[in-house]
């Protein structure tokens, strides 16, 4: 059965490429300007703190730019939507993402009086520890550990639900209809 | 503003999906003149991307669903939205329910009783099961019926490190059952194996029913109009026929069609909410619900799933998303203990991809940082998974609702699903974790793992029963007392059993299906 099917490590199709490479200049502070400019729902610093809060769960997620691929799909109806938050709660999206990020910085404002993208990795880590053993001192709504989960989900799609992704974890993508773009 | 009013049809089919697509197709080439009102948008194969990430734009997008108590959240997951609805990405688990199945009341003094008999809905498997294209073995657990059309899948490298594992607690492990081409098959492609699909299969080696039924559908005349939600069923004046749907389409216009025959078939929830919503002067508490029990018997199947890592390869990524290998081995005996009560089937070997609800990442959801990416790396090559589903019993107070203090975003008031696992169904869940762990430990994980319980399938709500006063429909899906309204789906299963509904709501649909037709003068004036 394989042998029909093209192994994709090390032919990445371009757009994949593409994608990569955009999302690597995010990197820079011209190609950040861009981003800031380009959330259409979540604000500058709420999509900071998503990132970082991501990143720590998955590394790599800001850069694969998994506040981006959260804000893309919210400005969408839930038709569209690419996020896996609509099979278990599609009733206020937005307003969950929105509620889970300023419970982020409620914590860490409570815990390390300072935003959740300036504490330390160690503190980061610890925060998102407690919140896998629902132990946030403040944040309660959304359930942090639902909240986590969710994020958790959304990291991991674009680093490693993604055609690049399977290349990074060395599995076969075998697509019947190869996706347009990442995400 | 004014409805818009259209010509009206003979049979007007609510729903798009396996049960709604297959009914277009018999009663269509039957010569009836049939409309299907789809609530979501136009679908093609093109829709169906090989990306966990794009494949949810073919679930659930219609309003959303109140759920309360231990046995709910698939809601969303299991619906579809669009042409052929849940058909899209439904993963063609093959089964037929057991004799024991329809007659728990009668066995067991619990649950509910089925109107019909194994005997009555055989010829109606053995239909299904060739214009769906099965594979599979004879299965010596399975109840008896004609052979499938095609053999079965290859044994997956998954199958054969769990294989050993049921070896050792006695238990057999079979080729599953498959609406999946092992071979090309009337004009469909074979599998390719490669694990897509919960992405919907757009080669056709799974039947859906853009592939299946949409083509049979519209050569025969059938019309499909989208984004059509339909709001209610209307009445004449006496209340003893119904007339017509009003629906709202794509502007918000509210329309309705009139109709010689009505047909739900829009899954579980939504005939029941269909029914509930149509509830008018002579239908106070929602059209068929002379009995009161409307809404009421709702199931779902209690699923576990254990996870483990192999030292031997196991390509997990491969395969289908169903399962690979079944055990039914024990189904029969739904007194395993005491205080354990329901049937229970092994599904071994599910492909898994890395991402989404059924994904290796989310298999192990506490992992974050360098421990998540260093199992994943093992996972990606060396995890096997199996889950099983547990037989639920259908009470009354498990039902769906509407919740009038919430409104949808058509101004309908939402509907509210209640499931709770009755203890002795919990009992067997445990006792069915603890045997998974026990079958992984013995095949040489080395690390196994159970997943938190789920519920899975959706069945009930709209139950067929000979008694009109303690049931919605006749053993056909035909409402008491309102005969021009027949129900299509899960909804009608008086019991759930304990293995994937479709191949039964199928069977259901040819026995209807072949009544409608026997029937036609009188149901067509």
């Amino acid at each position: 059965m394989m042998g029909r099917r093209r192994f994709f490590t090390g032919i990445i199709p371009t757009t994949v490429w593409t994608s990569i490479a955009i999302r690597s200049l995010s990197c820079n502070a011209e190609a950040k300007t861009v981003e800031q400019t380009s959330f259409l729902i979540l604000s500058t610093t709420e999509a900071e703190t998503l990132s970082a809060w991501c990143n720590v769960i998955v590394t790599g997620a800001g850069n694969a730019g998994v506040a981006q691929f959260v804000d893309q799909s919210l400005s969408r109806a839930q038709l569209a939507s690419l996020l896996l938050l609509r099979y278990l709660d599609a009733s206020d999206m937005t307003g969950f993402y929105r509620n889970g990020i300023a419970g982020i910085e409620k914590e860490s404002a409570h815990r390390f009086a300072q935003p959740f993208v300036q504490l330390t990795k160690s503190q980061q880590t610890e925060m998102i520890a407690d919140a896998v053993a629902s132990k946030m001192q403040v944040w309660s709504d959304p359930d942090p550990n639902f909240f986590y989960f969710i994020s958790r989900s959304d990291a991991v799609d674009v680093v490693y639900g993604t055609e690049a992704g399977f290349v990074d974890l060395g599995i076969p993508y075998l697509a019947h209809i190869t996706p347009p773009q990442p995400w | 503003m004014a409805k818009t009013s259209h010509a009206k049809v003979e049979v007007l089919i609510v729903g798009s999906g396996i049960a709604g697509s297959t009914m277009a197709v018999e009663l269509g080439e039957a010569g009836f003149n049939v409309l299907v009102l789809e609530a979501g948008p136009e679908r093609q194969l093109s829709d169906m991307v090989s990306s966990q990430i794009w494949s949810r734009r073919l679930r659930w997008a219609g309003p959303e669903v109140l759920e309360s108590g231990d046995l709910v959240g698939a809601a969303n997951f299991a619906m579809g939205w669009g042409t052929g609805g849940a058909g899209l990405h439904w993963y063609a688990n093959w089964y037929r329910l057991h004799p024991d199945d329809f007659h728990v009341r009668s066995l067991y003094g619990r649950s509910l009783d089925w109107p019909i008999g194994y005997d009555d809905l055989r010829p109606w498997y053995d239909h299904a099961q060739a214009y769906f294209g099965v594979s599979g073995d004879t299965d010596p657990n399975a109840p008896p019926g004609a052979s499938y059309p095609m053999p079965a899948m290859p044994v997956s490298k998954q199958s054969s490190a769990i294989k050993k594992g049921f070896a050792a607690e006695g238990l057999t492990l079979t080729p599953n059952t498959l609406a999946i081409n092992s071979e090309p098959y009337n004009g469909r492609a074979g599998c390719l194996l490669d694990g897509w699909c919960d992405a919907g299969c757009p080669i056709g080696a799974l039947a859906n029913p853009l592939v299946l039924q949409w083509p049979r559908a519209r050569k025969s005349g059938v019309d499909l109009r989208h984004n059509a939600y339909v709001t209610r069923l209307e009445t004449d004046a006496s209340g003893s026929k119904v007339t017509g749907a009003v629906y709202l389409d794509e502007t918000g216009q509210e329309n309705f069609q009139p109709a010689d025959i009505v047909i739900s078939a829009c899954h579980t929830i939504w005939n029941a909410r269909l029914l509930l919503l149509s509830s008018n002067d002579q239908h106070p508490n929602g059209l068929g619900n002379c009995s009161g029990t409307l809404g009421q018997y709702f199931t779902s199947h209690a699923l576990t799933t254990i996870h483990g890592l192999f030292s031997e390869e196991t390509e997990p990524h491969t395969g289908v998303s169903g399962a690979n290998t079944l055990c039914l081995d024990g189904y029969d005996d739904k007194q395993p203990t005491t205080g354990a009560f329901g049937s229970r089937a092994w599904l071994v070997g599910q492909a898994a991809k890395p991402n989404d609800l059924l994904g290796t990442a989310l298999a192990k959801p506490d992992l974050f940082g360098e421990a998540l990416n260093k199992y994943l790396r093992r996972a990606s090559a060396h995890y096997g998974n199996m889950t099983v589903l547990c037989e639920e019993d259908s009470i009354p107070e498990n039902r769906i609702t509407l919740d009038p203090s919430k409104r949808d975003r058509f101004g309908l008031p939402q509907a509210h699903v209640t499931n709770s696992l009755p203890k002795e169904n919990a009992a067997r869940s445990d006792l069915a974790k603890a045997e998974g762990l026990r079958i992984f430990k013995a095949a040489g994980t080395s690390d196994a793992w159970a997943g938190p319980q789920n519920p899975m399938h959706m069945m009930g709500g709209t139950i067929m029963g000979r008694d009109p006063s303690a049931s919605v429909t006749n053993s056909f899906g035909q409402l008491h007392k309102v005969d021009n309204v027949f129900i299509a789906g899960a909804s009608l299963f008086p019991t759930p059993g304990a293995i994937n509904p479709t191949a039964t709501l199928a069977a259901l649909v040819f026995r209807t299906a072949d009544y409608i037709r026997s029937n036609r003068s009188a149901l067509v004036p």
